[in-house]
Order: structure tokens, then sequence, then C-alpha cells
């Protein structure tokens, strides 16, 4: 991916945006009433302006064109990869089986694949940590986190 | 002398046990989050932030500044011994800081950094308790108009002092105020730009936003790059410090100059990280030794520290009596005044006498408690860094995902972290700020009131914002830093200036 690539769909994204938010608030109205201004009329030309800079920003980006100019070099895209799809796969894991287990999976699945550790230390990072945020969250300041089945089970037996 | 008195009572409040207690855990904190790549300031706030909903609000911000203040000190200590800035806004201290460290005296460029920083720190703290009851006092005086100014004046300097390229400033910008206006409109009671999505009917939280801008955006920024921590081992000794202290008198040019950069910055919102730069732009162009930075010049690395913490704590200044803050960190705090049940602004100042002043004094205490602490746990916090990424890494994540499901105990909120990570590490690839949008967000809903209730006032003219001098000076100011790079531009096409090779450019 060039940079030019890059900047363009960037730019592109946030026209869409700017477009989105124009349209959304013309269902509310723009214009003006007895009480001031209808609730659209904010909204609207906010949109009206990212929609104006990001067209400013795409002619900007053809212009100062330069076809050498990388964004992401393969080595790099590996490195999001190996990074990104795990921190993907916890998030999926969190929100079917809550945090504490997802946690657990995710620091011993990296730590092992990874970093290639002995098994006996992933798990007890995983477990630790998890066991960690249990203790300062649920106990000490009382904020309860997302659970899931292994919760629900180990509370009612 | 009513503000030495009533910072004497603040004293009364910040020297509890409890709360001296707080700083040390808030700094301790701070400085883990600016050691760590990819947790910042903003998100580490950000992440405490839900922790605090059932404190007394004065321990709540004694707590999550004085994470600030430990987190702009962990900052540099990366940057010196590691060559890798913890913040942005200690990028600049690695010009100087990472070849003095390497040539063999990181004790020296480590007390050197700290002592400038607090130095800087003070210089704002004692600029808030001389300015901010005053300020205060005059931002009473303010109507819808005044303030609607004010906040345009907060986006303008943002567009003219920021740096950044103006239109992606303004893209970033603009996001974030329609991002504040997803959901009930609290003037109407309608709700807007849902899209017939519920999930968006409650709106879009900054506090989700930032973490996923900063902390995950920044992360994905890090791995990219493949992290190795290759740092310099450093102990501080008490006669390196005692060494240090007696050199600071030779860069008292520095020393001015760049608290006086950083209180400047910190008030206009240019923030912290703008700050830093154009104090190490200024020194090296300016110092009689300007040719020997960037080979680990003393003065190099005083002129950023101590603009980068007077700014980050005269931040604070606008956040408390105008409810406009300064830089990313004080935009969060502002939401939590708000989450708090407290009204950010100058009538905090008359009804809760004992915050505001009890948060100016533990600024105070809490930059001191933050030297001895961040000097005598250096070898620990380096320590941290070289745990392997593999295992560090997927921690930050951890935390900053249960950090944005504790915001509101909501599922659909980690989804929304991780769009604006993907949106954070496009946007910080493409040079686009981040810091106007989280600010835009927490403003934008005020913005739009006063904007509004301005409206209402003049029946929708637009002359009401030029209808007394007041509310003209500050427009004309915004309206200038609006056009400040095409202005800028056009006076240097007038006046060739010679530009001194690499100076900071951002």
């Amino acid at each position: 991916m060039t940079r030019f690539a890059a900047e363009l769909v960037t730019a592109l994204v946030t026209l869409a945006l700017g477009a989105a938010v124009v349209t959304g608030s013309l269902e509310y109205g723009i214009g003006w009433t007895e009480g001031g201004p209808q609730p659209g009329a904010f909204p609207f030309y906010v949109g009206v302006l990212v929609a104006a800079a990001s067209a400013g920003n795409v002619l900007l980006a053809l212009r100062k064109r330069r076809p050498s100019a990388g964004f992401v070099a393969p080595e790099q895209a590996r490195r999001i990869a190996a990074f990104g799809l795990p921190l993907l796969g916890f998030v999926a894991l969190a929100l079917l089986l809550g945090f504490y287990v997802a946690t657990a999976a995710y620091l011993a699945g990296v730590m092992r694949f990874q970093g290639r550790y002995r098994i006996a230390s992933c798990i007890a990072v995983g477990v630790g940590t998890s066991a960690f945020f249990f203790v300062v969250l649920e106990v000490w300041f009382k904020v309860p986190l997302l659970k899931g089945p292994l919760e629900a089970f180990v509370r009612l037996h | 002398m009513a503000n030495v008195e009533s910072l004497l009572h603040g004293f009364a409040v910040a020297l509890s046990g409890y709360h001296v207690l707080l700083m040390v855990v808030g700094v301790l904190l701070g400085i883990l989050v600016g050691v760590l790549p990819g947790l910042g300031a903003p998100n580490g706030v950000t992440l405490l932030l839900p922790l605090t909903f059932g404190m007394n609000p004065v321990s709540a911000i004694i707590l999550l500044t004085s994470m600030y203040w430990g987190a702009l000190f962990g900052g540099s200590t990366t940057s010196i011994l590691f060559n890798i800035p913890g913040e942005p806004s200690s990028v600049a201290t690695t010009f100087d800081g990472y070849p003095l460290a390497r040539s063999g005296k990181p004790a020296q460029a480590l007390t050197l950094a700290f002592l400038s920083a607090a130095f800087g720190a003070l210089v704002g703290v004692m600029l808030i308790t001389l300015l901010s009851s005053w300020a205060a006092d005059f931002a009473l005086k303010f109507g819808p108009p005044e303030y609607f100014a004010v906040y345009f004046l907060a986006f303008a300097s943002f567009v003219g002092l920021g740096g950044a390229a103006p239109l992606k400033t303004l893209v970033s910008m603009g996001l974030g105020l329609a991002l504040a206006t997803v959901g009930m409109d609290t003037i109407s009671g309608s709700l807007r730009l849902t899209f017939g999505f519920d999930v968006l009917v409650s709106g879009v939280s900054f506090l989700v936003a930032v973490i996923g801008l900063f902390g995950l955006g920044e992360l994905l920024i890090s791995m990219e790059e493949g992290l190795r921590f290759a740092g310099l081992k450093a102990r501080i000794s008490p006669r390196a410090v005692l060494e240090t202290i007696r050199a600071m008198p030779r860069y008292w040019i520095a020393l001015v100059r760049g608290s006086a950069i950083g209180c400047w910055m910190g008030i206009t919102p240019g923030g912290p990280t703008a700050a830093s730069f154009m104090s190490y732009g200024l020194a090296k162009r300016f110092s009689k030794r300007g040719r020997s930075f960037g080979t680990g010049e003393p003065e190099g690395i005083v002129s950023p520290e101590t603009a980068d913490h007077a700014a980050g704590t005269s931040a604070m200044l606008p956040m408390l009596a105008l409810g406009v803050p300064g830089s990313a960190t004080s935009a969060v705090m502002l939401g939590g005044l708000m989450i708090w049940g407290l009204n950010p602004g100058p009538t905090l100042f008359v009804d809760r006498p004992d915050f505001v002043w009890g948060l100016i004094a533990s600024m105070y205490v809490a930059n001191i408690v933050a030297v001895v602490l961040v000097l005598s746990t250096v070898p620990i916090f380096a320590a941290i860094l070289r745990v392997p990424f593999a295992i560090i890494g997927p921690m930050i994540v951890v935390v900053c995902f249960i950090g944005a499901y504790t915001v509101a105990g909501s599922k659909p909120d980690l989804l929304f972290a991780v769009l604006f990570g993907i949106a954070g590490y496009m946007f910080k690839k493409l040079d686009y700020p981040i810091a106007p949008l989280v600010l835009a967000m927490v403003l934008g809903d005020k913005a739009e009131d006063a904007f509004r209730q301005s409206m209402i006032v003049s029946q929708g003219s637009l002359a009401i914002f030029w209808s007394n001098p007041l509310v003209t000076t500050l427009t004309v100011i915004a309206l200038l830093l609006l056009c400040w790079p095409t202005i800028a531009r056009a006076m240097r096409a007038f006046v060739p200036v010679r530009r001194p090779a690499d100076t900071f450019e951002e």
C-alpha cells in the first residue's frame, strides 16, 4: 500500500462520514424555529465542515502524489497482523466467555505461540494476571467486569 | 491576598494522609503508563477514571492529576534511557537526552530532565495560583456568546498553533464535534445521528474514543516498528542529584524561556507536545551552544522538559476557570468532573472552593512527590521495559479493553474501541492530530449549547459574536488563529525568513 492510497482512502472515508452527518441531520431540520435553531442545524454545519475539509485533503493527496512513498512495508504488515489478529480474538472471546477467561487465554496463547515460553509459565502468567484483575476490580473497587459461562458455573455449584 | 488564604485551606485538604497516599499511588501508576509504550497520560487517566466514580471528587481529582504528573515524568525516562518517547510530549527530550545518557552520563541526563520538569511544573502551578480566581471572576461575566467565542478560540488555536496540516486538524475536530452530537439532544430531546442503531442512542463515549485512539492506535504503531528495547542502565545517586542541582542556575535562560513557552501553550490549547518542540527549536536557534544541540547538550534537555511540564500544569488553568481544557489529558479530566457531578467553569470557584484549592495545593505537593519518586524508582521502571513485549504488549491490550468496558459496562464499547484504534493508527500514520478530536468530543455539547443559546438571544443573527468589546476581542483572536497558517504563509512570501536546518517540524 502506498502513502498516496492511504491518504486517499482516509480522506474519502472522512468525506463519507461528513456526508453521513449532513444527511443524518437533515432529518431533524436545519432551519430556524420559534425556540431557536432546529436540532439538526449544528451537526449539519459540522458535517459540511468535515466534508469540505476532507474534499480538500483528497485534492491535496492528488496534488502531492509521490508514487515512491510507502505506507506499510510487508514486514510491518506482518507485525501488525501478528499483533492485531490475536487482539481481535481476545475481544471476541471476551464478548463470548467474559473478560477473565479471555484474559487468561489471550496472554497464555500469545506467550506460547509468539514468545515461545514454556507452557507452565504461560498458564501461570495468564491465570495470575486474570486473578489480579479480579481482585483489583471486583473485590477492591467493586467494579463488575463482563463475565461468562465459567463464572456462572462456579457460582452455581 | 485572598488567594494565599484559599491556598492554605487547600493545603489543609491536600496534605491529609489519605490524599498524600493517593498522590503516591497516582504518581507511581502515572510513571508506569508513561514508561509503557501505547499507554500515555490521556489514556492512563481515562483507564483510571471509571474506578473513581465512587470516590469523593477532591480525592478523585488528586489521584488523576497525580497520575498525569507521573506520566509526564515517566515519558521522559524512556526518552532518555531507551531513545523511545513514552509520551508524544517527550519526543524532543530524546534529541539530547539519549545522546547524553549514551555518553556515560545517564544519571545526569535524568536528573537534569526531572529537575527542569519540576521547575516548569512549579511555574505552571504558581501561575494557576495567581491567575485562576481572577480568571474565574472574569469568566463569571461570560454569557453564552462569550462562551461560544472561547470554545471557538480553543478550536481555532488547534488549527493555528497545533502544527499539523490545517485541513487535517479541521477534519479531526469536526469528527469530534459530530460524534459529540450523536444520541440524545439535551435541548430538544430528540435522538440525533443514530441512523437507526440502538447502540448509538446513548451516544459515543469520549473515554472509549481516547482508549482506542491513543491507546490501541499507539500500540499498533509501536508494534509495526518492531519493539526492541535496548536501554541504558541507570542508577541515580544522591551525589549526582546534588551536582545537577548546583548546575541548574547555569541554565536559567532555558528554564525561564521554557516556562514561558509552556505556560502560554498550556493556556491556549497548544498542548505540551507543541510546547516542548517549540521550546527546543527556539533554544537551538538562540542559544550560544545551539551548534552542539543533538549531541547531548544539557540545555537541549532542560528546554523541552521545562516547557512540557509547564504546559501540562498550566493546561489546568483554563480547565478550572473556564471549563475549556488546554490538553487532551485535561479534556479527559474535564469529562471526569462532569461525571462526578461537578459543573466545570467559573462557578466551581464559588460552589466548591475546597475542590478547586485542594486540587491546586495538591499540584504543589504531588509534583514534589513525583520528583522524589521518579528519581528513586528509575531502575525499577527501566526494568519493566525489559520484560519481553510478548508479555507486556497483550497485558496493555487487556488493560485498554477492560478500561473501555468499565466506562459504562457496555459490550458495544469494546467494538467502538477497536474502531477507534484503527482510526487512531491511520490518523497517526497520516499526521492527523488526535487531540483536537478528543477535545471536540468533550466540548462539543457545551459549544453547541452556547451557540444555540446565543442564537436564541440574538434571534438568529451571528452579529452577537461581535456585539460587545469582550466577545469581539475573543472572536477576532480566534479568527486570527484560525487563519494563522495562511497569514504565516503570506508573511513568509513577503519577508523571506532564514530557516535554520532541521528545526522542529512535527
